[in-house]
């Protein structure tokens, strides 16, 4: 009992320590140089702490491990409840390890309002973690919205030229889910309300509320047009590309790495589980979107010229490999798609790391500028050619395990559906494959016309990766191989979440009397 | 011992008639004294803590049967409203140095005690009418532009119509029901009865004039861009609230789930949401700054009314809550607003371009009132929403719900379009007045310190008003 205790005060650290943080900060009364050791040693420790949960986090439990609840507005039910399983505890160390490469990252690149820039990322880190951690509905959507106001400054404060329009956009489009979903989550507490007597908005009770399918239909179809703009699924995806491209090297790392997984995190946390019946029935038009997601995100990272679109619309397609997984219902598919979520977290906010870093060499994103830099810069060169093999999903590293497991478990569900003379999601996961050599297409096209053929750079001659991009990049790749090779440990800590998973979704929860 | 009853039971309202006779005291004394924001300031700060403390001895009585009553959460509104008056004092001290602002505003104020406890609807029109009644000189008060007069005229002659309907709808009550007690409304609601159906409607509409729901919201644009600073803050919180606590008081335990109350459903439901969209919609075109707090103010008249349609239990909380993070976050703002010699200067949006590389702490707190008043979490102005919009839903009305909503989405832009301007956009204001070179600013200073520091104590508790 001590030691749980000890993790769960560990847990709250874990959240509460950017808050702690964002004050010191707004202390130290603007010594650049400080502000950043501060952010990166709080952002460090941070992880550092997560790194001790995850090890100590027992993946065969299916519940809640290390849980605080705090009655919060009582005659509401509405309580501060965090706590890990198996669906956040991954996503949980993703979120702590980019933080401080995140920082680390943007030394060099922020010049102006470095302390609110680094306030910003720490509010950001807060936020994320909190939606991650809140095992309360109230709470969750508290946090959900919270983190569009640091993103909404971050990208709008040191984004590119047209970042007033991106990040606009940007809240709008999600803020607009948000809104439906807020309806959503209304309604539901007043069904729970009226079923058993007390208002609650504890995950755990929301599992057992019973509805009849219309309701749920009406109710899915506003928590997951918000978690499908997150994700963003085509066609609510047209914010993702200028958001990435306006962003700062940080905010797109960020953007990429952990606020669009929020969106497969909502679904796997809330939209499928709360409402099982409803979600089978929409099971064959969110697969398709996820297909559709897949081929057409990659189809349009096949044409782009800017290099950070191409990895924009790249995160559209990888996300779509999540999503699928998802609805396999299939343990190796739920699985898959969790690891996927982490893999995408790395590989694509790698990515968007080193695009930063030529960018802040060059001042210029367009691919056509570019050209031999593997002669140019050579340990850059070997950094892109690991982060694209990893997108790419090359064997041994951590996008083929989660590419690979998502549709294993996409066909493993199609098969006896197929059998049963329900061909679609057989068709579906078929064409799903062909997004993984789209994948390697404009990956391998992307890498030849930078890495390769004729040296071209603006901005001549510039200097190779310093030592502080190579220890940030380094981290990644170990991160990589260290999932790709060694999946067992992250599978093993997710096993029993996955399974609580397909059984809630699995059983339906209409009541006896409205079937 | 009625004597007594008298004197503790109306202690709140004692300490503002209190406050007035010694400010006219001061006035006559020294012509031009700095005593004035002090005496103001006590008397408001002695009011509310007052009220606040009768509310904690559970203290409910009757000192005019019939006429006026007090309970334990009509003490802790008028504790709150007061309390919120109190950063309207300190922000005064930039643009009044004379005991006249004080000694209207406490008066107005004697008024917005009135109207939580009136018991009759003859108290009721009496509160209703002292609290506008000085506002009108309010705004004349600060004669610094021609719009000032225009403006004051407006409010007198539209508030002056609002009366008028009200006592109209009163008489034709009276004529239904024979009395005037604020009780006999409620029942009337569900009423067939024409004249009755008649009285609701015509004491419906004066509320929603005074609390400027759209269509009757043509006059709060004109009037709040012609008053200076402290009075728009006033009247586009506290005036307000108040009218909207009387409202609540009216309906009582009315539902309007009703199905014989549905005519007046229909009301409370189509002009409020028309409010909403009409009033967001119209925010995002003006260059004034309280020009488009007037229009957001419009927006939340709407919101609040909302709060009609949702469940008679709770209703109460909910109206008070929103009023306060509402109240707490727009003079939050008003107290932030960059100080300028000139008051039209002061008052355009474009003031506020760049407002964070000169200002950081205004930019900041300014950017956490718009955050509010938009409602994102975790702002109090969310939680204040939150309330409203699920008593709606729990009365069975989610689609109103869902279309206020959407509405409430429209306002987002406004809202984030000032925190645009004062963090990404650079500063054009050349020769930047520094701020401390005009007097008062420090109080104001103040003012905004103590609405964040209840915006925030929302934030993190906001089950302690619930």
């Amino acid at each position: 009992m001590g030691e749980s205790s000890t993790m769960a005060t560990l847990l709250n650290a874990v959240l509460w320590l950017p808050v702690v943080g964002a004050a010191l900060l707004i202390a130290l009364r603007g010594n650049e140089r400080a502000v950043r050791t501060t952010t990166v040693t709080v952002l460090t420790v941070q992880f550092v702490l997560t790194a001790v949960l995850y090890a100590a986090f027992d993946g065969q439990i299916a519940g809640l491990q290390f849980g605080t609840v705090i009655p919060w507005i009582a005659q509401w039910g509405v309580s501060y409840r965090i706590g890990l399983d198996g669906v956040n505890v991954l996503l949980v160390l993703l979120t702590g390890f980019l933080g401080p490469l995140v920082v680390l990252g943007a030394w060099r690149s922020i010049e102006k309002q470095v302390t609110l820039f680094h306030v910003m990322v720490l509010l950001l880190q807060f936020a994320m973690m909190g939606a991650f951690l809140a095992q309360d509905l109230f709470l969750f959507y508290v946090f959900w919205e919270a983190m569009l106001i640091p993103m909404f400054l971050i990208i709008g404060i040191w984004g590119g030229a047209r970042r007033s329009y991106a990040t606009v956009k940007f809240v709008l489009y999600t803020a607009f889910g948000s809104i439906l979903m807020l309806l959503g989550v209304i309604a539901l507490v007043q069904v729970l309300q009226q079923q058993s007597g007390t208002a609650s908005f504890a995950f755990a009770d929301l599992y057992t509320t019973k509805m009849p399918v219309q309701l749920q239909v009406l109710l899915l179809s506003g928590f997951a047009l918000s978690f499908a703009i997150k994700v963003p699924m085509v066609p609510l995806h047209t914010w993702l590309p200028d958001a990435h491209v306006e962003a700062p090297t940080a905010g797109s790392v960020i953007l990429a790495g952990v606020l669009l997984k929020m969106g497969t995190y909502g679904f796997m946390k809330l939209g499928f589980p709360l409402f099982p019946d409803a979600t089978r029935l929409f099971t064959p038009v969110l697969m398709t979107l996820s297909v559709i997601s897949i081929v057409y995100g990659a189809c349009l990272a096949l044409v782009q010229t800017d290099i950070k679109k191409i990895i924009a619309y790249s995160s559209i397609s990888h996300l779509g490999y999540v999503m699928l997984g998802l609805l396999s219902l299939e343990l190796v598919g739920i699985q898959g798609a969790i690891v996927q979520m982490v893999s995408h977290g790395l590989v694509a906010g790698g990515l968007f790391l080193l695009v930063g870093m030529i960018y802040e060499r060059c001042h210029t994103r367009e691919l056509s500028a570019y050209g031999g830099l593997a002669r140019l810069v050579p340990v850059f060169g070997v950094f892109f050619v690991i982060f694209m093999l990893a997108s790419v999903g090359l064997p041994t590293t951590s996008g083929f395990t989660g590419e690979f497991m998502s549709l294993l478990g996409a066909f493993s569900a199609a098969w006896p559906q197929h059998l049963d003379g329900n061909n679609l999601p057989l068709v579906l996961a078929i064409v799903a494959v062909s997004g993984v050599v789209l994948g390697a297409l404009y990956m391998l096209r992307l890498a030849l016309t930078f890495l390769f053929g004729p040296v071209r750079a603006p901005h001549q001659p510039f200097t190779d990766l310093t030592g502080r991009e190579v220890g940030i990049l380094s981290a990644l790749v170990v991160a990589i191989f260290a999932l790709g090779l060694f999946p067992d440990s992250a599978l093993r800590k997710t096993e029993g979440a996955a399974k609580q998973y397909q059984q809630l979704v699995s059983t339906s929860r209409v009541p006896a009397d409205a079937r | 011992m009625p004597g007594n009853l008298t004197l503790t039971a109306m202690l709140p309202e004692h300490f503002l008639l209190s406050g007035i006779v010694l400010l006219i005291i001061a006035e006559i004394a020294r012509k031009g004294s700095k005593l004035g924001l002090w005496i103001g300031l006590a008397a408001v700060i002695a009011a509310a803590t007052s009220a606040g403390w009768l509310a904690a001895n559970d203290l409910s009585s009757q000192p005019f049967p019939w006429h006026f009553s007090v309970t334990p959460a009509v003490l802790t509104a008028k504790a709150l409203l007061l309390a919120l008056a109190v950063p309207v004092v300190l922000m005064s001290r930039t643009e009044f140095s004379d005991g006249e602002f004080n000694i209207l505003l406490l008066s107005s104020l004697y008024g917005l005690c009135l109207l939580p406890s009136a018991d009759s609807l003859l108290v009721l029109f009496l509160g209703l009418e002292l609290m506008a009644m000085p506002v009108y000189a309010l705004i004349l008060l600060a004669f610094r532009r021609p719009e000032s007069a225009e403006s004051a005229l407006k409010y007198l002659v539209l508030s002056g119509a609002a009366s008028a309907t009200f006592l109209l709808g009163v008489s034709l009550l009276y004529g239904s029901t024979g009395t005037l007690t604020v009780n006999a409304f409620a029942p009337l609601i569900t009423s067939s009865d024409l004249m009755a159906r008649a009285a609701v409607v015509c004491v419906l509409l004066a509320l929603f004039l005074k609390a400027a729901v759209v269509p009757f919201h043509m006059w709060a644009p004109d009037t709040y861009e012609g008053a200076s600073v402290p009075v728009t803050a006033y009247m586009a919180t506290l005036t307000k609230g108040a009218v909207l606590l009387a409202a609540v008081q009216l309906f009582g335990n009315a539902s309007l789930a009703d199905p014989s109350a549905r005519y007046v459903m229909e009301l409370m439901a189509a002009l409020p949401l028309v409010s909403i969209v009409w009033g967001n919609l119209t925010a995002m075109r003006q260059t004034s700054f309280r020009r488009m707090i007037a229009y957001s103010s419009i927006a939340h008249a709407g919101y609040l009314f909302y709060a009609f349609l949702g469940t008679p239990q709770g209703r109460w909380q909910a109206v008070l809550f929103y009023i306060v993070a509402y109240s707490a976050a727009n003079l939050l703002a008003f107290a932030m607003m960059p100080v300028h010699e000139d008051d039209a200067a002061r008052d355009r949006l474009d003031t506020l371009d760049g407002l964070f590389h000169r200002d950081p702490m205004a930019a900041s707190l300014i950017a956490v009132a718009m955050l509010s008043l938009a409602g994102l979490p975790p702002f109090p102005g969310f939680t204040a929403k939150f309330v409203i919009f699920r008593s709606v839903v729990a009365a069975g009305f989610s689609t109103y719900a869902l279309l206020g909503l959407l509405g409430s989405f429209l306002g987002l832009f406004f809202y984030l379009r000032v925190i645009q301007r004062m963090f990404m956009r650079e500063s054009t204001v050349s020769a930047a007045v520094p701020p401390r070179a005009i007097t008062g600013v420090g109080f104001a200073r103040l003012a905004g310190v103590l609405c964040l520091a209840a915006t925030l104590l929302l934030t993190i508790l906001p089950g302690w008003m619930l």
